[in-house]
């Protein structure tokens, strides 16, 4: 298996495109149970990086070419 | 003698044909103040523009009125942009407007108007050119001042929807000579920082402010840019020639963030429909097959391996029960027939009728049915059911 690290909008398309072609129902039994389990996994993946989900530092890029954490001033 | 007098339309008709062919007046920069404005219910603006000693009529027609962006008032000073030309029935020459800007920020919208047309020439806002919008980003860069409503704004929208995506603020410049400069090189930084997307803008300002976006090396660099840009310049009505040229235009730095990423509640509603979905398919089909087998081992022969046999055994029953009824059937049908024939000829038979006491004269073994064969004398036989008579002719009467 490939462990290559998918984007979250991969993953997505991914699961989406499983879940079409099972709903058209002409995959047999054996494959439609993998695609089934691969796809509740998947579903669950993406599931737990939302909520999970810390929000992200944000950057700024100075002048000089550094990333420095970036804080807005609250209103 | 009359031929070289015209009629007031001929006239009238020559006049607006050359003033119709003249290049110059077919796009017309006119800057003037509106008089006797006037609305029509249908859509079209009628009015004039005058300055201290001149007048003009102008009409603008509703798919032009459409564009215009404030309520022309009485007294207020405009530019309008359109093309000179004579309504025939009066003879007046009037200015048809397609353009109308406030007046007042001076030849800001000549030179804006001039850009964008040139721009446009050049294919720079041509729809091939524009790149997708990436639907989840994971790295976004953000191109305003690191201070002010914009940033702010932008980040806590992206915060609030999508707290994933990671973002890298390029301060710059957003207003002054020095903007538009600060503005290209912050674009051209952004490169190389493996960015899924960029959202250039500021907030609402005048149209000084908002001008470093309408600048060429600004739209040249969003263009050139191979990361895909939503501009975010002003407020809702405010466009810039980076809305123009950017691949998406966003209405205000707000609505930039809320385009840029999704909303985390929506894709996490969305994974939980999935699953249902998902759950409901796989349901279905395992049912579906379930369905299938037990159609198949309910079969009676997998069921009952004997009822074949069975089956044709009873068949075999059957078959035999319907030979044996058919031939019986025949054989009673002919014994029917056989008695029948029997009984006919037996009423047939002449000797029968002795049985029923009449008797049956013979002569020399020869039945006699008439009188006149025979003669007094003769013998013969009477011929009974039980014995036969010999007898002797006495008399002979005829009968007639």
């Amino acid at each position: 298996m490939k462990k290559e690290e998918k984007t979250f909008e991969e993953s997505l398309k991914q699961l989406e495109s499983i879940v079409k072609e099972l709903e058209n129902g002409d995959v047999n039994l054996d494959d439609a149970i993998n695609k089934f389990n691969e796809a509740m996994e998947l579903a669950k993946k993406c599931n737990d990086k939302l909520k999970k989900a810390e929000a992200k530092v944000n950057k700024i890029l100075t002048d000089d070419g550094k990333l420095e954490d970036f804080e807005v001033e609250s209103e | 003698m009359n031929d070289k007098y015209l009629t007031v339309s001929e006239l009238n008709s020559y006049i607006k044909n050359i003033i119709d062919n003249e290049e110059f007046l077919r796009r017309i920069y006119l800057k003037g103040e509106i008089s006797n404005f006037k609305a029509h219910t249908r859509g079209h603006f009628y009015f004039s523009l005058k300055d201290e000693n001149s007048k003009i009529n102008a009409i603008m027609f509703m798919g032009n009125t459409k564009k215009v962006l404030f309520n022309p008032e009485e007294g207020m000073k405009v530019l309008v942009t359109g093309k000179i030309s004579v309504y025939e029935p009066t003879g007046n020459y009037q200015i048809y407007v397609e353009d109308m800007l406030e007046d007042g920020v001076g030849n800001l919208y000549i030179a804006f108007n001039q850009l964008k047309e040139k721009l446009e020439k050049e294919g720079l806002f041509d729809p091939i050119h524009k790149k997708r919008i990436p639907k989840i980003p994971n790295r976004i860069g953000i191109i305003t001042a690191s201070t002010g409503a914009a940033i702010r704004d932008i980040l806590t929208t992206i915060k609030r929807r999508y707290p994933l995506c990671k973002t890298i603020l390029f301060p710059s410049l957003v207003q002054g000579d020095k903007a538009k400069d600060d503005i290209v090189r912050q674009i051209k930084r952004a490169e190389s920082y493996n960015l899924d997307l960029l959202i250039v803008g500021r907030g609402g300002g005048s149209i000084e402010d908002l001008w470093p976006f309408n600048e060429e090396i600004v739209a040249k660099a969003i263009y050139n840019s191979s990361i895909p840009i939503i501009s975010a310049v002003g407020h809702e009505i405010d466009f810039t020639i980076s809305d123009f040229v950017a691949d998406l235009r966003a209405p205000t730095p707000t609505a930039a963030a809320e385009l840029a990423v999704p909303n985390m509640i929506d894709i996490i509603n969305y994974i939980d429909q999935v699953k249902i979905r998902l759950n409901q398919t796989m349901k279905k089909k395992i049912e579906f097959n379930k369905m299938l087998f037990d159609k198949l081992i309910n079969t009676y022969v997998l069921k009952k391996p004997l009822a074949m046999y069975e089956i044709k055994e009873q068949k075999l029953d059957n078959l035999i029960d319907r030979l044996g009824v058919n031939i019986k059937a025949i054989f009673d049908i002919n014994k029917n027939t056989y008695i029948n024939l029997l009984n006919k000829l037996e009423v047939l038979n002449p000797l029968s009728v002795l049985k029923r006491g009449y008797t049956v004269i013979k002569m020399k073994n020869k039945a006699i049915s008439n009188v006149d064969k025979l003669n007094k004398d003769d013998l013969i036989d009477i011929n009974f059911k039980d014995g036969i008579v010999n007898a002797k002719i006495l008399e002979i009467k005829e009968v007639k």
